[in-house]
């Protein structure tokens, strides 16, 4: 490559460089969540809707049970719905280190990490679908500062089966012979 | 077709330089830039102190005023804090006064409770979301600022720093207007 057609590659390097150093102030932390799949839950049973959640590099948020009392966990709230049992299964949060307390452990989410919400829809409801709404509340931190903390709308959806037909167990079989 | 290399130069340039400005639009979009009151006269508050007194900036005239944003979900605050308390013990008779800000939804109780227990010796105030505004904003924590005799903003700190770098800035806020006040 000769020295003037290497002129444009490195403007082009350059630029991305600067863009990629975020400046304090300017960044701004971030939960993701992936598309949830949709769940098929036979009613009057469980079923498991798996939440992907994605804490943008160079951050952490507590997890749901953080060491201190003055830590923000990170809880997932459900809007109700009717004849439905729902319950988010948090998992365990990494003991981590950080530049700002090398000696303290904090417990937190970073990266990927997944949340379970169990689902029940009761005998009662019909056959079809449901959308479930609520929020992700978290704080995060990074290396150096924390942000307040911060609600990402959560929204999945679940469908909902009468299941198989009834199982022969509550009706014996009659044997054509019995009735004589 | 033979290409012009001074074209393909000034193609890149254009390009980069609209990547650039593009990008860094989309980027400050999100929220506009805090505007920098570096040198410019400390704006005024009034807040409720932990104590039940009422603080105002004005009744530090002529003190060199370390005003620190801070929140008890804030580990990196926690950290330096303690630093504060050394810091307005060793510079307090030289003419500094540290002041706390508060800017978490916790209860004045827990406020309080996390103030103890760090052993605080300055006064801690319960923040609001308008005094943030009047400083540029507070995007995170903690975030402190380094007021002069003369009451101009000598230096905007955001995040944790080392304590060495705290007490020079404190240095330079005491030294800061001293003339001033000198002449006074």
């Amino acid at each position: 490559m000769s020295t003037i057609a290497k002129i444009p590659v490195a403007l082009l390097l350059l630029v991305g460089a600067a863009l990629a150093q975020g400046s304090p102030g300017t960044r701004a932390p971030s939960v993701s969540l992936a598309p949830p799949p949709k769940i098929t839950i036979t009613r009057g049973k469980n079923g498991t809707v798996p939440l992907q959640l994605r804490v943008a590099t160079g951050y952490h948020i507590n997890s749901n049970t953080p060491k201190s009392e003055f830590l923000i966990p990170t809880t997932l709230k459900l809007d109700a719905l009717t004849d439905f049992m729902a319950k988010v299964e948090y998992p365990a949060g990494q003991d981590m280190s950080f530049a700002f307390a090398p000696q303290e452990k904090l417990n937190v989410y970073s990266g990927d990490f997944n949340l379970d919400v169990s689902v029940r829809p009761l005998r009662t409801v019909q056959a079809g679908n449901y959308a479930f709404h609520g929020k992700l509340r978290y704080q995060a931190c990074d290396n150096a500062a924390c942000y307040p903390p911060k609600e990402l709308p959560v929204n999945f959806e679940v469908k909902v089966i009468k299941g198989p037909p009834a199982s022969s167990r509550g009706n014996p079989k009659q044997s054509p012979h019995i009735h004589k | 077709m033979q290409r012009n290399p001074l074209v393909i130069v000034v193609i890149a340039v254009l390009v980069a330089g609209m990547l650039f400005f593009g990008l860094h639009m989309a980027r400050t979009a999100k929220g506009p830039a805090p505007p920098d009151i570096k040198g410019r006269p400390a704006p005024e508050f009034s807040l409720a102190a932990l104590d039940g007194k009422t603080i105002q900036l004005a009744d530090f005239k002529g003190k060199a005023v370390l005003l620190n944003f801070w929140a008890t979900y804030c580990q990196p605050c926690k950290i330096e804090m303690p630093w504060f308390v050394d810091l307005q013990n060793k510079y307090g008779p030289e003419g500094l006064q540290i002041l706390g800000i508060a800017m978490d939804d916790a209860s004045e109780a827990d406020i309080a409770k996390f103030a103890k227990d760090l052993g605080v010796n300055y006064p801690i105030l319960l923040g609001k979301e308008g005094t943030g505004e009047a400083y540029g904003g507070i995007p995170f924590l903690p975030t402190t600022f380094y007021i002069g005799r003369d009451g101009k903003v000598v230096d905007k700190v955001y995040g944790l720093k080392g304590k060495a770098e705290i007490e020079a800035s404190i240095k330079k806020a005491l030294n800061e207007g001293s003339a001033v006040q000198a002449r006074k």
